[in-house]
């Protein structure tokens, strides 16, 4: 199986992740924090490394802005129910995936509003522009995607969120398509909230989201409560983070995974992984763009404005069909909508879906050469 | 003062603090709160075996907050 359905989750992951996971499970297997004995203060060191060290790597102000969850969902659903309330409006952009439009939908029915701002592929004048005309009196968060999970488009969110200071609004990002394969720096971006799925360009396992809320977070509600291992004498949630979202016992083995993901971007380097990324998309992009029956809905992919990932379909062939072929043959991609209905509205392609391929720092020249023949040979069928 | 113990609100913060500390030169260790004390139950704090007052300004100086400093051997 040559594996190039990335975006949904990197595969395979690095050795050191395994061995983090199993070693984690066999030598400090405790409930981190919560009792007093040597592992599980072994388990809770563990666990605060981690912390740090996703601290560190996005430029965050310190550990304890880091709180760890499910999933990037998860972390997206704690800034939007936390923050918003009835009569608040939001900003968000066209391309979002469910896990920022559910919530919204949602959140209507509790009289918050929210506004769409179409981005423009290729001009971040123009997609800023977008996202500053949306705005109004009662916007009281941008929450956007840094890259769209379909169409790779990257946005500006950088200038978004300084432009949310200029109007005293804060701005939260999903990068969970962007996170390990685009520097992001919180100390030059004022990025109130980032949310990041560890198990995707961060090589973590699955259940590792994480949510960097660099104010503190004590402006957000809570969506669960319950014990967090500390000042159990109150009833009351713990007002401070990380605690405050961190109710239950966390994934301490995931999240060990997390840090030796983490341990293996760095040692790679963001911007290089990157580069071999988008030399293998770019090429892919390409050899698809000879053949007269694929359609690419984007422009060759630019570094400057997308993330290393193209959706493409066959015309007359569904775009599930075209998956089940490639399954066949022996490719992992992913078809339909990508739980993104609204960026594919935006191409289009909401009846027919599109086909995704994304590679990993694993994903070899060769594999994308046998993939672009494969997709040569469906064509034809 | 027989141990001293300097009480913050999580674990989280009791370990930035240890970090914190070690680059001022100040040994700190972490432990679990020895008795419960009211104030936190299920806690955690820093023993501190020397400099504990400026340990407690450098904490504050750096958001840390503190809760209490308690002797460790009392009640125990």
């Amino acid at each position: 199986m040559i594996y190039l359905d990335n975006a949904a989750t990197t595969f395979p992951k690095p050795v050191s992740v395994h061995n983090a996971v199993v070693n984690a499970l066999r030598r400090y297997g405790a409930n981190p924090g919560r009792s007093g004995h040597a592992m599980s203060l072994q388990a809770a060191e563990e666990v605060y490394r981690c912390r740090s060290e996703i601290a560190s790597f996005f430029h965050a102000p310190g550990a304890e802005c880091i709180a760890f969850m499910p999933n990037c969902t998860h972390a997206v659903n704690t800034v939007l129910k936390g923050l918003l309330k009835p009569g608040d409006h939001v900003v968000t952009s066209c391309l979002e995936h469910n896990a920022v439009t559910r919530p919204l939908q949602k959140l209507t029915q509790h009289g918050v509003t929210f506004t769409e701002a179409q981005v423009v592929p290729g001009d971040n004048d123009a997609t800023l522009n977008a996202f500053r005309k949306a705005l109004n009196a009662k916007t009281k968060l941008i929450a956007c995607t840094h890259a769209s999970n379909v169409w790779g488009v990257r946005l500006p969110v950088g200038r978004i969120a300084v432009l949310g200071k200029e109007y005293g609004i804060p701005t939260m990002v999903d990068a969970a398509q962007s996170g390990g394969v685009v520097p992001i720096d919180l100390q030059e971006d004022p990025i109130d909230y980032l949310c990041l799925a560890g198990h995707k360009s961060l090589y973590g396992p699955m259940g590792t989201g994480v949510l960097i809320a660099t104010a503190g977070g004590k402006e957000l509600d809570t969506l669960i409560e319950g014990g967090t291992g500390t000042n159990s004498i109150s009833y009351l949630q713990p007002d401070m983070m990380p605690d405050r979202f961190e109710s239950g016992t966390p994934n301490m083995p995931g999240i060990a995974g997390l840090r030796a993901g983490l341990g293996f971007v760095r040692q790679k380097g963001v911007e290089r992984i990157a580069r071999h990324e988008f030399a293998l998309i770019q090429r892919l992009y390409g050899r698809l763009s000879t053949m007269p029956q694929v359609i690419l809905y984007m422009p060759k992919p630019d570094p400057r404005y997308f993330v290393p990932l193209l959706s493409f379909n066959i015309k007359g062939k569904g775009s599930e069909e075209v998956a089940r072929r490639l399954n066949a043959l022996g490719f992992a991609v992913r078809a339909g909508l990508h739980c993104a209905p609204a960026a594919h509205k935006f191409c289009g392609t909401l009846e027919t879906g599109a086909v995704r391929v994304c590679p990993s720092a694993f994903t070899t020249q060769w594999e994308i050469d046998a993939f672009a023949n494969a997709v040569e040979k469906i064509k034809g069928i | 003062m027989g141990k001293p113990l300097i009480l913050v609100s999580s674990i989280t913060y009791a370990m930035k603090g240890k970090e914190l500390l070690a680059k001022r030169g100040i040994s700190a260790y972490l432990e679990r709160v020895p008795h419960l004390e009211g104030k936190t139950g299920c806690g955690y704090c820093l023993y501190v075996p020397q400099r504990t007052e400026q340990a407690v300004a450098l904490l504050r100086q750096a958001g840390i907050h503190v809760l209490d400093v308690i002797d460790g051997e009392d009640g125990a």
